[in-house]
């Protein structure tokens, strides 16, 4: 089964172009989506989740066509939206039971195995009577991940699964998608680069709705591989590096400014060349200057 | 420091739109309500002049009720929005002073809200000086008018509520609070207005209502007209103690507040928490695996899911603690309510079902809250706790979200309204009823009340997913129910455009829920398809997922209309419209529909057309013979007979006038004469016809007139048409039913704004006392004087039929029965035809019959109509004249009107007055049964053997003397307790009545069709006047008057010839009684300022009292003026008796020449309490300061 995205556009009633001639093929296993926050991520993964309609373009899910057989698709979808709330006065057995029961699970007995299952997965398990409300921000967040998990989707969509999460948690989720992700389309959307080069095995990065790149992630890093020069530099100099070169990334290292410049040769002296990671490419793709290249 | 933060808040605040809005609002309310008709509160009646003090000081007490909603808004987050936007823990480790805080607080949102309040009066002023108000309406402009009230009711108010909202807020740091405390402050409210209903309680009512709207009505309870439009609202009395003991509640609010409030961001919790048990199994997340669980989307698994949502936002609105609060208010309220049931001079009645139903009638507002409260939460339940696009995304069908909110609300009121079935039983227990009528409480609360919630319901859902904005929906929906009611002032008066028209009408245990069945189930087959259809669209339009706009939601929702929704839509399509056009078929083609316009139009060309011949010389009626078939199923009759017309006058006549009755369900199917006769003129739209003999008839000469007429029932009605006469259980109508000669004055309009409106004169309510042409004839109208009277009646076989008159015989013929009555002596022309399944219970007084047809199961007051009877006759024959019947008859009518009334030795007398009452004390409880019994057996006397001329003071003939036979048939059977108990209401109700009276006020012999003076103030003088002259005389004089007018036909006598037989058994130092009483309106205002008294010796004590006494007049308006006081009025010492109830020691009658006034009484007992006019036997504004207890002095 294949997810493709065909020429989405969708401009919001305010005005805001929200998505860009958007087209994309997503194949079973784990795509990342990376891209600042207001990019379109989310909209894009609404859009996919039928629960936002586009003004044109296309998107089929195998013979299904998501945008007017919503029905069929979400059947098939686990959806994790990147905010959502639940009923304060209920507990998490209750609910997901209910979610479950909305899921189309109909055997009672089926259901309860399921939810037992779901609570133990995401360690909700000794929290399960208490009442949402009370739940802290990374318990909530486990109890999403345990809905989109209901009856075995086919197509699962998360919207920064991970944010809210400690280190422990995110890892033993992560661990849980790409497990999920060996026969099912995951699609998760992050600005936490480094969730995507552990996992995903397809990218995109999008900014203000449009894609910037696409591909796997280590041909992103391939593409960009010793043209990342570094330099470590005083505070004070900082702004007349800025505009004299295309500073990708700056970030402080013991208190001092070490900036990232994506060049063929060396920039300036100090410079040293560096072993490039995903989040140069991201940064690259972001506030570089190869745009065009990638949109060609 | 308070200072600074007072500032500060007034800055904050003057940066919030919604102050701004929350003055617009109240702004526009105030002054739409003075400057049109759409937005009502209160308002002018009669002679009042639009913005009276009084007028604009009502509205602005309302409206100040109303600013408690603000008031919560705007106090209650003073403190609480630091806790709401988290920035306590900044300002509370700041040096600020507690007291500073709250104070600053405080008064800085009380400023704000006084300021928001202050568009009250400022409307008002406006609204007064609008250039389209028309100034006779209006009295001059006066500042005093407009703010007198705000700073009397408003302010302090405010201070109160205003104090209750910032305590709670801060204390609770709830919002949740601050709602369910305005719930109660409007429970306390209503509770205090149904402890008013019980008169003894005023004052305490008066006290106890935090706004003083009560304290405030009870002081002007009543004003008169003429006080109305001058005196300003006074800051004294019960309003004073009322505003500075809920001022004083809240400064205490306030000090406890201060003392309360804790400057800790956390609190110590006030339970302790639960250990938390550590599961003794280590859950290892990793080696979960999940299950398979199969996935279904066919039908059971959908239906599956509608039933485990409908559940599930059901308990969800169980679990809501506003919820509750409203349940428990609603609940509490019917349970007050129940303490007094249906009361009439402080009686209750029996809990009978209807009873309670009309209790339980009282939880409709609260239905009503929350059907629109909550249909609207669910609507927005996902959005608003952020599920919405998990729950979106499911895969379930787009209609089951909203059905199954639909059926959790619709779950809500089933559970509901089970639960006030029991309430309703559990009051019917604490009563010692046990006749539970499951079938009427299910009848009632299942169809009517539940269809309402039903419809309103689903309105208010499409509402909210149209508008698609929580508070915005809340306001189109109730912005809704506004134009709503404005629609029937632009004409749509049709119930057609009435949404949720159509009712089951007033229960009746005899007509059960009658006719009114049939329209109310095609009423509701047609809103139901109306919100049924809105209900599909809104599942079209329902946003799932993210998208607001209409146009997306339009493009989801295209693919939303599968085939079975479409059906639905063209199905609620077709049922609506088909559904209407029968209703119109029915409401406006087989029957005739009028709006207001079109009667009102009817009336005044009515009267401009015919107004003529409203005195030309007519024919008499002098025999009535008549063979009326009743067809009670089929709500039908034909009447077919003849009367003897006979020419009174001094000339020959030729016209005859014929009106038919207005009814459109009347038809006169012939009319003809035994002489050569011809029409000369017709008026269709009036049912008015000039016959014209050919030969005229000679005076002394006689015609005779065959007619037959026919009422149909076809189809149904809309209300207005609708008529409860003629029915399957009770019909009950008299001859009006029947042609009648000429000009009817009745049909014309009556009240002088109306007539005004429609550019008529204004009219006089009735003739002069001495114009000849009232003269001749009776109270009973201008048709006849006494006639001669038969009736064969038929009716469904399990019915009995009645009428005035003596049963010749009955028979059953083609299955059918049969009645013949026969009257064996000349009777006012006045007769009721009724047919019913009766019970009988038949008793003698000497050689008279007593009958009382009842329906079974009413036979509580059975013994105590029949004593009345009894007594009465007695009594009456005593002291009046012989009874000229051989029979009384009671029957009982359905409760749609409460009235008896007397014709021809027999007394129709409603279901609903006094068949169900509950007499328990006789010695606290007035027995209005048997006090209606022999009011109504009095007027065989009044009435029927002396009718009296139909001019002004003509009811002091019939109604007034009435009273005064029925009041001494009570006096010889009851304590003096009770008789004063009685008078008090009788008092109570005469004050009351004058103070709304719209016209003018008369005096008692000149009194016109007013039930305050000619029943209530009769009362009084009446009893009065037999305590000043004996009892004795009085008799003497209607003896008399009996004597002199028993049986005569015209002219008639007058209040004049009563009064000139009272004037000669009145010795002469009374005389000016005759003057105080009939003639004027005069009123007292006696007052006992202090009294002591000394113990002389073991049993003789000297009493002293020092009273004020003065005499007033009053005009027609009711301003008064002090006159001169020679009167004798009674001055009374109590003591205990040994059952340690008072006991008159001392009741003399004093002299009194002077306003103040000292007795010096001795008495051989120990005194408890002196005054003077102890027994109120003086009609006197304050008469609860007439006697005082006695303090000792040595």
């Amino acid at each position: 089964m294949q997810l493709i995205i065909q020429n989405l556009s969708k401009t919001y009633s305010n005005g805001v172009q929200a998505l860009k001639d958007v087209s994309l093929t997503i194949n079973k296993g784990m795509f990342g989506l990376l891209g600042p926050n207001g990019a379109g991520k989310s909209s894009l993964m609404r859009t996919i989740a039928t629960l936002q309609e586009a003004d044109s373009g296309s998107i089929s899910l195998g013979n299904i066509d998501v945008l007017t057989q919503k029905e069929e698709v979400r059947k098939i979808l686990g959806y994790l939206p990147q905010e959502f709330g639940v009923y304060p006065k209920i507990d998490a057995v209750t609910l997901l039971d209910h979610l479950a029961v909305l899921k189309g699970i109909s055997n009672k007995g089926e259901r309860k195995g399921l939810v037992e299952a779901l609570l133990h997965k995401t360690n909700l398990w000794n929290a399960r009577n208490k009442n949402l409300g009370g739940y802290s921000g990374g318990m909530k967040q486990r109890f999403g991940i345990a809905q989109a998990l209901i009856a075995n989707p086919k197509l699962i969509i998360v919207d920064e699964p991970t944010a809210g999460l400690d280190p422990a948690e995110r890892n033993r989720f992560l661990n849980l998608l790409s497990e999920i992700g060996e026969n099912t389309i995951v699609i998760l959307s992050t600005h936490i680069v480094e969730d995507v080069k552990e996992l995903c095995t397809d990218m995109a990065i999008i900014n203000k709705g449009q894609v910037l790149y696409k591909g796997s992630p280590l041909d992103a890093i391939a593409e960009v591989e010793g043209k990342v020069w570094t330099k470590t530099i005083e505070k004070a100099e900082l702004e007349s590096y800025r505009q004299n070169f295309r500073i990708i990334s700056e970030r402080l290292i013991g208190g001092r400014p070490v900036i990232s410049v994506l060049s063929h040769e060396q920039p300036e002296g100090g410079f040293t060349r560096t072993a490039a990671d995903l989040e140069d490419v991201y940064f690259t793709h972001i506030f570089g200057n190869t745009q065009k290249e990638v949109a060609a | 420091m308070f200072k600074n933060i007072f500032l500060f808040e007034l800055k904050y605040r003057k940066a919030r739109a919604a102050n701004y809005i929350y003055f617009a609002i109240m702004f526009l309310l105030c002054f739409l309500a003075v400057t049109t008709d759409v937005v009502q509160i209160g308002g002018a009646v009669g002679q009042v002049k639009e913005n009276a003090p009084i007028v604009i000081g009502q509205m602005i007490a309302i409206m100040g009720f109303f600013m408690t909603l603000i008031s919560s808004a705007i106090m209650g987050v003073a403190v609480l929005r630091d806790f709401e936007h988290n920035t306590e823990a900044i300002l509370f480790s700041t040096p600020i002073k507690k007291f500073h805080y709250l104070m600053g607080r405080f008064w800085g949102s009380y400023v704000v809200l006084l300021l928001v309040a202050a568009s009250l009066p400022i409307a008002f002023m406006l609204g007064d000086l609008w250039p389209m108000r028309e100034a006779d309406r209006l009295l001059p402009f006066n500042l005093a008018t407009y703010w007198q009230p705000y700073f009397i009711f408003v302010v302090p108010n405010m201070f109160f509520t205003g104090a209750i909202f910032f305590a709670s807020g801060a204390l609770s740091r709830k919002s949740i609070v601050i709602y369910t405390q305005g719930i109660l402050l409007l429970v306390l409210y209503i509770g205090t207005s149904s402890l008013l209903r019980d008169l003894e309680q005023k004052e305490i009512a008066a006290l106890c209502d935090p706004f003083g709207v009560r304290a405030f009505s009870f002081y002007t309870q009543y004003w008169t007209p003429g006080e109305r439009n001058s005196l300003q609202i006074p800051l004294d009395g019960y309003i004073l103690y009322n505003r500075l003991l809920w001022m004083g509640v809240g400064i205490v609010i306030l000090i406890i507040n201060h003392f309360a409030f804790s400057f800790n961001v956390v609190r110590s919790s006030v339970f302790r928490p639960r250990a938390v048990k550590d599961e003794a199994l280590r859950i290892k997340p990793e080696e979960t695996k999940i299950p398979v669980a199969q996935q279904f989307a066919n039908l059971s698994t959908h239906i599956g899911q509608l039933v485990k949502l409908t559940l599930f936002y059901f308990k969800m609105v169980f679990k809501e603690i506003p919820f509750i609060a409203i349940v428990i208010s609603g609940i509490l309220l019917l349970f007050v309510n129940a303490i007094n049931l249906n009361e009439l001079f402080g009686t209750s009645s029996y809990p009978t079902t209807y009873t309670i139903l009309g209790l339980l009638s009282g939880f409709n507002l609260f239905f009503l809250i929350i059907a629109v409260l909550y249909s609207g939460e669910l609507v927005w339940k996902e959005r608003a706790v952020n599920l919405n696009l998990i729950i979106d995304a499911m895969p379930m069908p787009d209609f089951i979200a909203l059905i199954s909110k639909f059926l959790g609300m619709l779950l809500v009121y089933i559970v509901l309204i089970a639960g006030l079935i029991v309430a309703g039983m559990l009051v019917q227990i604490s009563y010692g009823y046990y006749n539970f009528e499951l079938g009427i409480y299910i009848g009632t609360l299942y169809t009517e009340t539940l269809a309402f919630l039903v419809l309103y319901t689903m309105l208010s859902m499409f509402i909210h997913v149209m508008v698609n904005n929580k508070f915005l929906g809340f306001a189109v929906a109730v912005a809704f129910f506004i134009l709503v009611s404005f629609f029937g002032q632009i004409g749509l008066e049709h119930p057609l455009f009435q949404f949720g028209s159509g009712s089951l009408g007033t229960y009746s245990d005899m007509n059960v829920y009658g006719h009114f069945v049939t329209p109310f189930s095609w009423f509701q087959v047609y809103w139901f398809a109306f919100v049924v259809l809105l209900f599909g669209i809104a599942v079209v339009f329902s946003s799932r997922g993210s998208e607001d706009v209409i146009s997306m939601r339009w493009k989801a929702g295209k693919l939303r209309l599968s085939k079975q929704l479409v059906t639905l839509i063209v199905c609620a399509v077709a049922v609506f419209l088909s559904s209407g056009f029968y209703i119109y078929y029915n409401t406006n083609v087989v029957n005739r529909y009028t709006n207001k316009d079109g009667r009102e139009g009817l009336q005044v060309d009515y009267e401009k057309t015919l107004k003529k011949y409203e005195f030309i010389a007519q024919l008499r009626i002098t025999d009535v013979n008549l063979k009326v078939d009743l067809y009670p199923s089929k709500r039908d009759y034909s009447a077919e007979g003849y009367f003897i017309l006979k020419n009174k006058t001094n000339e020959p006549i030729s016209d005859i006038h014929i009106q038919e009755n207005a009814l459109n369900y009347i038809k006169t199917e012939k009319l003809e004469f035994n002489r050569k006769f011809g029409v000369k003129e017709k008026f269709d739209r009036f049912k008015y016809t000039i016959y014209q003999l050919a030969e005229p008839l000679q005076p002394g000469d006689s015609v005779q007139m065959n007619f037959k007429t026919s009422f149909v029932t076809n189809g149904f009605t809309d209300n207005n048409a609708s008529t409860t006469s003629v029915i399957y259980n009770g019909t009950f109508f008299n001859n009006t039913y029947l042609p009648s000669l000429g000009y009817n004055e009745n049909y014309e309009m009556s009240d002088d704004n109306d007539r005004k409106e429609k550019k008529l004169p204004e009219k006089e309510r009735m003739m002069e006392r001495n114009d000849p042409r009232g003269l001749s004839q009776s109270l009973f109208g201008d048709d006849a004087d006494h006639v001669r009277f038969e009736i064969v009646l038929s009716t469904d076989k399990d019915q009995l039929a009645i009428a005035p008159g003596y049963l010749q015989k009955s028979w059953e013929e083609k299955d059918r029965k049969y009645f013949q009555y026969k009257m064996d002596a000349p009777m006012c022309n006045f007769f009721s035809i009724i047919s019913a399944r009766y019970e009988v219970k038949r008793d003698k007084w000497n050689d008279v019959n007593l009958e009382i047809y009842y329906h079974k199961g009413h036979e509580y007051n059975l013994d105590k109509m029949m004593e009345g009877m009894k007594d009465a006759l007695n009594y009456y024959t005593k002291h009046f004249s012989p009874y000229q019947y051989r029979q009384v008859r009671i029957m009982e009518f359905p409760r749609y009107a409460t009235f008896a009334q007397s014709f021809a030795n027999t007394i129709p007398f409603s279901e609903g007055i006094g068949f169900i009452a509950k007499i328990d004390d006789p010695d606290k409880d007035i027995d209005y049964v048997y006090y209606v019994t022999a009011h109504e057996v009095a007027h065989q006397w009044w009435g029927h053997q002396v009718m009296e001329a139909g001019v002004k003071g003509n009811a002091m003939l019939s109604e007034s003397m009435s009273q005064y036979s029925a009041l001494m048939v009570l006096k010889h059977k009851f304590t003096p307790e009770i008789i004063e108990r009685y008078l008090k209401y009788e008092l109570d109700r005469y004050l009351s009545g004058r103070a709304g009276e719209r016209k003018k006020e008369q005096p008692l012999e000149l009194v016109e069709g007013q039930g305050y003076i000619h029943y209530q103030k009769a009362s009084l003088i009446f009893f009065a006047l037999q305590d000043y002259i004996s009892e004795d005389s009085v008799n003497a004089a209607f003896r008399r008057f009996n004597q002199t007018w028993r049986f005569k036909d015209a002219p008639y006598p007058t209040s004049a010839d009563l009064l000139k037989e009272i004037r000669k058994v009145t010795p002469d130092s009374l005389q000016y009684l005759i003057k105080d009483m009939f003639e004027t309106i005069t009123l007292f205002e006696n007052k006992t300022d202090s009294a002591f008294y000394k113990e002389k010796s073991k049993n003789e004590f000297e009493v002293t009292v020092y009273a004020s006494a003065e005499k007033l007049r009053a005009d027609s308006t009711g301003i008064e003026t002090p006159i001169a006081i020679n009167d004798w009025i009674d001055v009374g010492v109590y003591g205990k008796n040994k059952a340690g109830k008072d006991s008159l020691l001392y009741l003399k009658k004093h002299k009194i020449t002077q306003k103040q006034n000292q007795f010096k009484i001795l008495v051989k007992a120990k005194p408890r309490k002196a005054g003077i006019d102890p027994l109120h036997k003086l009609i006197d504004r304050h008469s609860n300061d007439n006697t005082k207890g006695l303090v000792a002095k040595r």
